[in-house]
């Protein structure tokens, strides 16, 4: 997926693979994962946004190669 | 009053299938058999069960939480038990023993005793019954037709997981079973036992965790090691079960096999008022007869195999209709079925006068091979699941694959939440 940051690396726009981008309204928690480093290695940057139209979405960007996910339950 | 007849040997042939479980899977899903494969706990499913040789070679072992199991075996491939189906396998194994000998106990779902007294006179020498116990198993594992009367059909299980052990008494017999390469037989002939058990390891005894330990910390590890302490001194450390222990490793118990007397047939009748020809009429009675007759105390235990409906008619005619269930079932709807499509298909051919169902062959219930269905609760999981099997065909057959798959927790204190629970195919 898609996501437009502000200068301090937060999201402002979130778009999906089907639609229109939607705007990111808040950011709530922010966390961060590092994990299996003795293999191979995972590292995460979780945020917590509400966007548009009230929805709630936990995005995480693969800091390795600065991609966006979302997180499904 | 009446007296139930005890069928019971001192003579006993240990039948052991190991993981059995695991290979009725494997039998019915030949793709599994090149995979390392585990079956999750029925009770506890975020433990493994029953690990196939591949998964074992990874180093997966019975008990291991699934996450573990996974980390060790990546490839490795779970399965959703399905106790219904072990049991219903086991039906037919016993049933299959049952053509060898009428005294057969099962012990737990593939492990029975088969009762040897007398059978010399049918076959010969131990090594003929041994030979004719695996021979039903052989012909039930290929199901060819066979000139031998023991063959049997449908038990898809390859004859080399068959170990077979001979002796005198349960003990010896399982002790040798479980010497027994795959495929072969282990027979301990009488008097032989004393110097047969004493060079086996303590592990074939019932033994908990903590005796066992105790015993190797006392550099016991064998039977004849046990077996050489004084038995009271065996007793005064490990009390009563260290009597039986030290008993069972000197050769002292020869507990028999005991089988049990299957039912003679079960009939409930109903004779009506005036003649009744309508066929809704018809089918409610035979359901309130079913009822009946599945009420019966000599049932208990049992499920019916054969049941067979009777019709006096009017001008001295009559109608028969009898069904042969391929799973023997105490179900009601599921006895009732094929009696009441026989109906629907030639039904009598005059008004009813008396009708009768009869329960005329019967198969070994759950309670009886203790496994998984015992109790209330296990059975409305089991019926559950009949209900989702049916369900999941549904789809399979309109979609063409099966899109089925069963949620278990892996890691649920893992960080990243797509560890914490994993898919595994539901395939009915």
């Amino acid at each position: 997926m898609e996501v437009e940051l502000d200068e301090d690396g937060m999201p402002t726009i979130v778009k999906r693979e089907t639609g229109n981008g939607k705007r990111v309204e808040t950011i709530g928690e922010v966390w961060r994962v590092d994990d299996e480093w003795w293999r191979q290695p995972i590292v995460r940057r979780y945020v917590e946004v509400v966007l548009e139209g009230g929805g709630r979405v936990v995005l995480f960007e693969d800091v390795i190669t600065r991609e966006w996910w979302v997180q499904k339950p | 009053m009446t007296r139930t007849p005890r069928l019971t040997s001192d003579g006993a042939a240990c039948c052991w299938i190991p993981l059995f479980a695991l290979r009725c899977e494997t039998a019915r899903r030949p793709e599994l058999a090149a995979l390392p494969v585990a079956l999750v706990g029925s009770d506890d499913t975020r433990r493994v069960w029953q690990v196939s040789p591949l998964a074992r070679h990874a180093g997966v072992k019975s008990g291991m939480t699934v996450s573990q199991a996974i980390g060790l075996c990546p490839a490795l491939k779970l399965c959703e038990p399905d106790p219904v189906h072990y049991d219903a396998q086991f039906s037919r194994l016993l049933a299959a023993l049952g053509q060898v000998s009428p005294v057969i106990e099962p012990a737990e779902l593939g492990r029975a005793y088969v009762g040897t007294d007398g059978l010399e006179g049918l076959y010969g020498a131990p090594e003929k019954i041994v030979e004719a116990i695996k021979c039903g198993m052989r012909n039930a594992e290929c199901g060819i037709e066979s000139e031998s009367p023991l063959a049997h059909s449908a038990f898809n299980i390859p004859h080399s997981a068959f170990r077979v052990g001979w002796g005198i008494g349960k003990f010896v017999s399982w002790v040798a079973a479980s010497r027994a390469t795959p495929g072969g037989a282990v027979i301990v002939r009488s008097g032989e036992e004393g110097r047969f058990l004493a060079a086996q390891p303590l592990a074939v005894l019932p033994l908990d965790p903590d005796t066992y330990r105790r015993l190797r910390q006392l550099d016991v590890r064998t039977l004849g090691a046990l077996a050489a302490l004084p038995e009271e001194a065996v007793v005064s450390q490990f009390g009563r079960a260290g009597r039986r222990l030290w008993r069972l490793a000197a050769g002292r118990v020869a507990e028999p096999v005991v089988g049990r007397v299957a039912p003679e047939p079960i009939v409930a009748a109903l004779t009506f008022f005036s003649p009744v020809c309508e066929r809704d009429l018809l089918v409610h009675a035979i359901d309130k007869l079913i009822d009946r007759a599945l009420g019966d105390p000599r049932r208990s235990g049992w499920r019916v195999q054969v049941v067979r409906v009777r019709a006096e008619l009017e001008h001295a005619a009559s109608w028969l209709a009898e069904a042969t269930l391929k799973e023997p079932s105490a179900d009601r709807e599921r006895i009732a079925a094929p009696l009441k499509t026989q109906l629907e298909r030639s039904p009598p051919a005059g008004a009813v006068e008396r009708l009768e169902v009869e329960f005329t062959a019967f198969a070994a219930g759950a309670t009886e091979l203790q496994l998984f269905a015992r109790d209330a609760q296990a059975a409305a999981r089991a019926g559950r699941r009949r209900a989702l099997r049916t369900a999941a065909q549904e789809i399979k057959l309109r979609l063409k694959r099966s899109l089925l798959y069963h949620v278990i927790e892996v890691q649920p204190w893992s960080r990243l939440p797509e560890r914490r629970y994993a898919l595994i195919d539901y395939e009915p």
